[in-house]
Formats: structure tokens, sequence, C-alpha cells
């Protein structure tokens, strides 16, 4: 099995001569994973190979994006012009940003490469160079295109995280992401995503310096964080009655806070229903973008710039009071439920052969439910906090038929709610029920409906038959 | 069921064009004499109200069918055939003479409806058909419809089973007698009788073309349509109003202490139906209504149709008022309850599962729409509404028997004009509303109550989800009205 992972090219050119520092410093990237098989989450998945491309930085670094070396077990990098494969692994990997630092024990490597240094952000309609290896090709390709767009956009690898991106007008294929990409002999971007050929052709997606020397900031000590978050929703602030009827001074600035989750640094803080005039200084527009460097951007931009523990401060209209508000110790968005996850194992629990998992983005994906109950929970986890009474969702995802669970089957997706008149909030609690002793394990799922009832002796019965039968290698796993 | 999400939906116009050539179906080749004179050709143009835009309809449609002549000057067609009528005609098969018809009762529990002729001779060459009874597995029918020359098709049918299943509409199980016959599509498909020795069987209500299987309406419940009918008041169709599940699983009875060996597990009662009124619980085991012992999946010996649903024993064996005795398994002992049968109230669902013949309220407030809840709403997202509409909708249509009792209706912002004073509004939609001007909001009557007095000249709206929070200015709504209806030809700017 092979594949490519994400790049951008247009044309395959061979490396022309001029080229020659940088063909010194973008290397090949050759990464064996494993990718977690939710549908039966006591195997240990299927082993994958895929190809990108990464460049040297200095202090002996390769940066790339994480889903070159997501998942990954085994990991090689080679120099162009030297096949020689070495053996890499990852220093830090950003999820939430798609980057991952790697690098090489073998100092044999280094000799002979360059590392290359960071610009800032191109100008639009600009000319920018990509390096990398599109559709596998063992040869460096590079291809040129121009800066079309410079905006935040959803980073697909995590699904859930948005950043500043940069849109190019080459078309990125899979082989080369966490290729550079250089402007006057600069890394101005780092290729990362495209779409299909359905949809849009000639597009190609870089993550921009300011992430990157984010990235580089946050492991200076010895770790990544995380991007933070004021985790708060916020709402464009154009309706003329609204401004009067809150008593927002001027025509142009402020927008209406709708939401502030719990959980985040905003909570206690900022209320709904209030309005947001500044943030660290910076008069918020009513369609909440700020100015910074001479550019116009989303407020966020400021929060972007922040680190674990950072404060921001907010200018704040409340009960027709203009309040300053510090919002102290920034942290990240605390539910991760609704991001794909990387470099985990699936969690489960299997009893009489009913198999209890919990769900995730990881889950979703491999189940695709239909299930109203578990749809509403998984989509309004958040915003109708349904994490309070269970901080996690446990399901019954799947039945291994035996004659102890024949009649189940009707069970199957069903929100676990009470184990034995215990309330199940985690998959640890589901572990634990079945742990304590009993004649009879009743399982009540939620909503309407029998429980499910598992005699102990015949549990204890079928234990071996349903292990051996179904080549159960552990009945449960709670470690990610 | 209580809550059964996909309805099943109309579906005589399923009769599928085209059937193989040289397998042409077996119309008896002389057909029989007088059964002519007992069906009329029934056109109705109907036109359903637009839920998405509730101050109008959407265009109309004509829907043909056959209906059967009963006594009395009566003709029984399905509801389906008639809902959102505009204008109904009865047609002569023979000589295409027509007669505006009134729709005197339609319900769509029964799925019937009775017409008759504006002008009461208009029938009077006819013979009614006596409704059958006795019909047992095995015997045969006729399914009949006309060609286009007026001329009876007949199509022998056989019926196959007799069984309790799911009706258009809610989706409530009713008897249905199943007929396989091998019918053509043909124009006026929807109701399409059929008879057994010269007496009506039914009206088919479903027809599978592949599986040649038809579902038709049986005489019980035509029956108690008309006794419900020549009622005073109409009852329609009593119900216990509980969901149960089968006991097959052995390890669940010795758990629950059975020994007897059928009985079923109620799993939910309906707030406000008659079990949940008698005290029936979730948890218990019904072991027998009406001393009619029920079996472990819910079945019953009925002398004349075998082993079917108890429900039928609440539902068509009774009418409202009458009570049923259950016998309930609870706490290790028996326990007889008396339960005093009545239909469902929709006028207190939080969402109704259909809304035919009258109008959906609205009211709309400086381009701001917002409407009460409803299936047919949701079901404007098309065949796969359940995914495709929105999720938090959804939700309180699925599982409203477990919102809070005192909830009232659910009143949501549907979608936003833009005018003036929604500026800024023009992609909200579809978001709850809790509070207007500072009032809870169980109904559209609460909303147009609390709009009329703004806060310090401001209407304050505010949802269960982002923004949480909008205001309008209340002067210039009201001296907006005018150019609003204009801007946008709306009839109305409200309908309560």
């Amino acid at each position: 099995m092979f594949r490519l992972l994400l790049g951008v090219a247009i044309l395959a050119l061979a490396v022309p001569a001029q080229s020659a520092p940088v063909a010194r410093s973008v290397v090949r990237i050759e990464a064996a994973s494993v990718s977690p098989n939710y549908r039966a989450p006591w195997n240990p998945g299927s082993v994958v190979g895929g190809v990108g491309a990464g460049f040297v930085i200095a202090g002996n670094r390769i940066l790339t994006n994480a889903h070159v070396v997501s998942n990954s077990r085994f990991l090689t990098v080679s120099k162009e012009g030297n096949p020689h494969p070495f053996p890499a692994r990852v220093l830090h990997v950003a999820h939430d940003a798609d980057l991952a630092m790697l690098t090489v024990d073998d100092p044999a490597f280094f000799k002979g490469t360059a590392a290359l240094e960071f610009g800032g952000i191109p100008e639009l309609e600009s000319t920018v160079s990509v390096y990398g290896y599109p559709i596998g090709g063992q040869r460096l390709s590079v291809t040129r295109g121009i800066v079309s767009r410079i905006d935040f956009q959803t980073y697909s690898h995590s699904g859930m995280d948005a950043h500043l991106t940069i849109q190019i007008d080459a078309a990125i294929n899979p082989g080369n992401s966490g290729g550079p990409v250089l402007q006057d002999g600069k890394v101005v971007g780092v290729a990362f995503q495209g779409y299909s050929g359905d949809v849009a052709q000639n597009v190609g997606y870089m993550i921009p310096t300011p992430v990157v020397r984010r990235f580089l900031q946050d492991v200076e000590d010895g770790k990544y964080d995380r991007y933070v978050d004021l985790s708060l929703s916020y709402h464009s602030l154009f309706n003329p009655a609204a401004r009067r009827a809150l008593g927002v001074p001027d025509e142009d600035h402020g927008v209406l806070v709708g939401t502030v989750y719990p959980g985040g640094s905003s909570e206690g803080r900022i209320q709904t229903g209030d309005v947001l005039l500044e943030i660290d200084g910076l008069p918020i527009a009513s369609d909440g973008t700020i100015e910074m460097d001479g550019k116009s951007v989303e407020l966020a931009e400021v929060v972007e710039r922040k680190f674990l523990g950072d404060s921001v401060r907010l200018k704040v209209l409340r009960n027709r009071e203009i309040i300053d508000v510090e919002v102290p110790s920034l942290h990240p968005w605390p539910f991760l439920l609704h991001s794909n996850a990387y470099d985990e194992n699936p969690r489960y629990v299997i009893f009489g052969g009913l198999v209890f998992q919990p769900v995730d983005q990881n889950f979703l994906s491999a189940f695709d439910p239909d299930d109203l109950r578990l749809r509403y929970a998984f989509d309004f986890f958040v915003e109708d906090q349904i994490f309070r009474e269970r901080p996690e969702i446990v399901v019954l995802s799947g039945i291994l038929a035996d004659p102890i669970n024949a009649y189940a089957a009707d069970f199957r997706m069903g929100i676990v709610d009470e184990i034995n008149e215990k309330k199940i909030r985690t998959l640890e609690d589901v572990a634990a029920a079945f742990d304590e002793p009993a004649d009879y394990y009743v399982i009540r799922m939620e909503g309407p409906g029998r429980p499910i009832v598992l005699e102990r002796k015949a549990v204890e019965e079928a234990r071996e038959r349903i292990r051996t039968r179904y080549g159960i290698s552990r009945e449960k796993n709670l470690e990610k | 069921m209580i809550l059964r999400l996909l309805l099943l939906v109309a579906l005589t116009g399923t009769l599928t064009a085209g059937t193989t050539p040289g397998a042409r179906p077996s119309p008896t080749p002389s057909p029989t004499p007088g059964l002519v004179q007992s069906v009329i050709r029934v056109n109705s143009t109907n036109q359903p109200f637009d839920f998405l835009r509730p101050w109008m309809k959407k265009a109309p449609f004509p829907r043909r069918g056959l209906g059967a002549i009963l006594e009395g000057g009566f003709v029984l067609v399905t509801a389906e055939l008639v809902a959102n009528h505009n204008y109904v005609e009865l047609e002569k098969p023979q000589s295409a003479e027509k007669s505006p018809a009134e729709v005197v009762r339609v319900d769509y529990d029964y799925n019937l409806a009775l017409l008759k002729p504006s002008d009461p001779e208009f029938l009077k060459e006819f013979r009614p058909l006596p409704l059958d009874s006795g019909a047992k597995v095995g015997d045969s029918a006729l399914v009949l419809q006309l060609e286009s020359n007026g001329d009876l098709a007949e199509t022998a049918a056989r019926l196959t089973s007799i069984t309790t299943s799911g009706y258009p509409f809610e989706g409530m199980a009713l008897l249905v007698f199943r007929l396989t016959a091998p019918l053509q599509q043909r124009d006026g498909s929807f109701t399409v009788p059929a008879v057994r020795d010269g007496r009506l069987l039914g009206l088919l209500m479903r027809y599978d073309p592949r599986a040649q299987t038809a579902d038709i309406i049986p005489p019980p419940v035509i029956q108690h349509f008309l006794a419900e009918h020549a009622r005073p008041e109409f009852g329609g169709i009593p119900r216990a109003g509980l969901a149960f599940s089968g006991t097959r699983d052995p390890q669940l009875r010795r758990f629950l202490g059975l020994t007897e060996p059928g009985g079923v597990y109620v799993t939910d009662v309906l707030r406000d139906g008659a079990a949940a009124a008698a005290g029936v619980q979730p948890g218990d085991v019904i072991l027998a209504v009406n001393g009619q012992a029920v079996d472990q999946d819910g079945n019953y010996a009925d002398p004349e149709f075998g082993r079917i649903p108890f429900s039928h024993l609440t539902n068509l064996k009774a009418q409202t008022g009458d009570t049923v005795s259950f016998r309930v398994f609870r706490d290790g002992g028996t326990i007889d309850i008396p339960v005093k049968l009545f239909p469902r109230d929709r006028s207190k669902m939080l969402s109704e599962p259909y809304v035919m013949d009258r109008a959906p309220r609205f009211v709309i407030l400086g381009g701001l729409v917002f409407q009460e809840l409803s299936r047919p709403y949701l079901m404007e997202w098309g065949g796969n509404w359940v995914k495709d509409a929105p999720q938090r909708l959804v939700h309180y249509d699925a599982f409203q028997n477990e919102v809070d009792a005192d909830r009232g209706r659910i009143v949501f912002l549907s979608q936003v004009l833009p005018t003036g004073d929604s500026l800024g509004y023009e992609d909200l939609q579809n978001l709850v509303v809790t509070k207007v001007n500072g009032r809870t909001i169980r109904s559209l009557d609460d909303l147009a109550a609390a709009v009329r007095e703004p806060l310090e000249g401001f209407h304050r709206v505010e949802f269960e989800e982002d923004p949480h929070l909008l205001f309008l200015d209340a002067a210039s709504v009201e001296a907006g009205r005018e150019a609003l209806k204009a801007q946008y030809s709306l009839p109305v700017l409200e309908r309560l």
C-alpha cells in the first residue's frame, strides 16, 4: 500500500541548475503509518505507506506537515540526489496547524544541507515557487504559482481549526505536502492542501509564515501547547435598531457576543449580549475586523498570535457602560470531540459480545450512524452543554453475535445511560460497572426502551467463546 | 410506536408505469355485471400550503381516483385523494357526466373521506356497495380500475395476509389486508376499490409493484370511520398511547421475574395519552388486554383475523370513551388497570405530524418570519428530511414526548425577508425563540401578544441558540408594514 500526501504541482519540471541551493534543503519523507480501525477497535489496523516533502531549517531540524507524519510508526527522509534513506523521528507535532518538526539522529544526514530562512507574507499577485514530490516521484519537482488570496480557512487535517491561509493558483496534488514555498530565496509558506479537480482546478493552499513562526515559538519550551482561543462566538452589528437598543456609541464599531462557551478562556469574563469594542487597544469594526500591520483581518488574528497563559484586553459595552475586561490565561478550545484525532488508539470495552465505544469525529467517520439521538448528542455536545451530563457519549457500537446477546440488535448505536443504575459519564464508567460483581448487568440506553439484561453466569460462559470466535486480543482499551 | 419518524407517504401514486409486455395481467374477460354501477370516478384538485412560505399555497395539481358508492348516497375515497382539496368533482365512468362534490368528512388517521355530490339525483342510477365481512386469508378478490373508455378493468387478487401496518400521514399502525394483485398503472390510481363477491373489501392504500402486493384499508377501519361519522361528535380512532418492546429475551424475562409465557414491556407512555392517565407506567409488562392474552411479541389471537397486535383492541375494537382492561405485571405482582380510551389531542402536541386543509400559522415582524414547528415544515426538505432539515427542529419533533410538559409549542424564526428593519439579520434562519420583549414564548399567540408591548421602543427577541439576541425598532416595524407587504407581495403579515 502506498499513499500520496497532499502537495502542489502543475508542471513537474526537472530541477534547474539555479535551484541547487533549494535542492539541498528539500527532503523527501516516507512514512509507514498505521490507521486505527474503529470498526474493529481490538485490531491493530492496516499499515499504509506515504510520501511527502519537508525542508531543513536551522538547528538540524526538518519542517513538514502534521498529516505527513500522523499515525506514523516508521519515518525515513532522503535528500535530493542521494537515495539513501535516513530514519527520522518526530520532535513536535501541531495537529491544529498541520505542522510537524522532525530530526534525524545520524549527523551525516545534515552534512551538505542548507537551512532555509523564513520571509513574510507575500504580496497578492506575486509569484512563488513550490518544491516537493507530487504524485510520488523520486526527484524533486518545482512549480510556480501566483498568490491569489489571503484569508482564514479551515485546516482540513483537524477539520476544526481555521487559521490564516494563502491561496495560490497552482493545483496542489498528493505527494508534496510539507514542501517549502519560496519567494526571493526565503520560505513564505508550507504547501499543505488543495482541492480535488472536481471542485476547483489550479487552486492550492499554503500555511503562511505567521502560523509557522507561532509553531516554532510555541515549541521553544520543549512542548507544543496548541492554539489558544477566546471560546466565544460574535456577530456583526450592522442593524441600527440593535445598535441603538444596546447603546453602541458610534456607527462603525462593535460586535455582539452570542455564546460564551463553558470551560473556555472567556467564561466568567464575557457575557452573552456584550458588545466587544476593542481588542488589545485595536478598534473592532462592526463586521468583526481589525486593522493589523496595515491589513484588515479578523479580530481572532490577535488571539492567533498569543500563547498558552497569555492574556488579552477587551473594551466591552455591557448594560450601556463601557468597561475594560481582561481575559487572563488564555487556553485552547476545551473540546476535542469534533476534531479529527491522530496518533491515538481507539478506546473500547467489550462485555458479553457487546462493544462499547466513546463517540468522536474518528468514530463518526468510521460509522456514519443515522441514529437521531446520537447525531444530536454529537452535533449539540457543546452548544446544548451535553458534556455536563456526559463528558463522553458512550454508545453500543457493535454486537459480536452470540446466543447471549441475541436480542440486543435493536440497541445498536444507542447511547448508554446507566449500567446497574450507575450513570455512565465516560467509557471508564462502563468498564467499572462491568467490573462490579452482580447477578444481572442491566444496561439502559438514553430515551425510552427496555433494558438489555446480561446474566453474569451467561457472560462468563460466553467469554472465551466470543474471544476465540472473533479473535479479540484484548477485551478493553481505555488508553488513547 | 408513538413516535414514527419516517412517514409512509403517498402510495397509490407508486403504481409504476408499464407492465411487462406479453405478461398482461388478468383482468377477467367479462366484467362482473353491476359492479360498474357501484363505482364512480373522482377528480380532485388539491393545493397544499407552502410551509416554507406560509403566506401562500403551492401550485395546484389534480388527482384522480375511483370512489366506492355507499348506502346513503356517499362516495368513499382515501383521504390522500382529497388532501388539501380546492375542488372535487364526480364523473360517471360511461357518460363522463360530472357533478361537483362536497367533502362531507375527511380523516387522515383512517385515511378515508366521504363525499357527496351537490346534485342529490346524480347517483340515483347507481347501486351502493355493501361492506364485506368475514374475509379470510386465501380468499379471492377483485381490484377495480377503469379503462380509458369507462369500462371496468378488474384484476384478480388474493388476500395473502392480515396484519397491522403504518398508515400514511402519522404512521399509526392499523389493520390492513394485504392482497397479491398484478395491477397496472392507470389514469386515476389514487383510490382503487377492491371487492369480494360484490361487496366492498377495502380501498387500496399502498402498492408495491415489484412484489405485486397491495395494502388495502379493510372493512373494520371503514366500519369504524362510518360509525364515528354517524355519532353526534366525531371521535376518531381511540388509542392507548403507549410504546412497547417484546420480551423474547430469556435473560430479560428472568430479570423481570416473568413466569407467565407472554407479555410485552412498556417502554414509553404518551404524556397526554389514555394509558398514562390510567396509571400505566414504563417498565410495566402487559399480559392481557380485555382478557385476551398478549404474547411475547404483542400479538393476541383475534377470532376473526388470527394473531395480530393487541393495539387492534384499543383502537378499532373500541370507541372513544370505552374502557379496556390492561392486566399488568409490576413489581412481581399482577394488577388490572382500566384504561379509558380517547384519541390523541393534536392541539397539545409540540409538533403536529401533519397539517391538512388548514393554513400554517405565522407572524411576520419587520421581515422576520416566525412559525410554529410542525412535521410538514421539516418535510419541505424532501425525502431525506430527517438528515437534511435543521437538526435542532428535527430533534424537537422526534423527541417531543421528552420535552418539558409546559414547554408549549416551538416557535422559531424560519427566515428573514431583507428589509431596512432586518438589516444584518438576513442570514438567520430556523432559530428557536425563547422570549420576546421579556415574555416567555409558548405559542405564536404569545409572540403576537408580546410584540404589542415593546421595551423602550424596541422589540427584543431571544433565541435558544446563536446569536441569542436581536432587536427591532418597534415604531419603524409598525410604520413599514404596508411597504413590507408590497415589497414581498404578502397578502397578510400574520395568520393566527
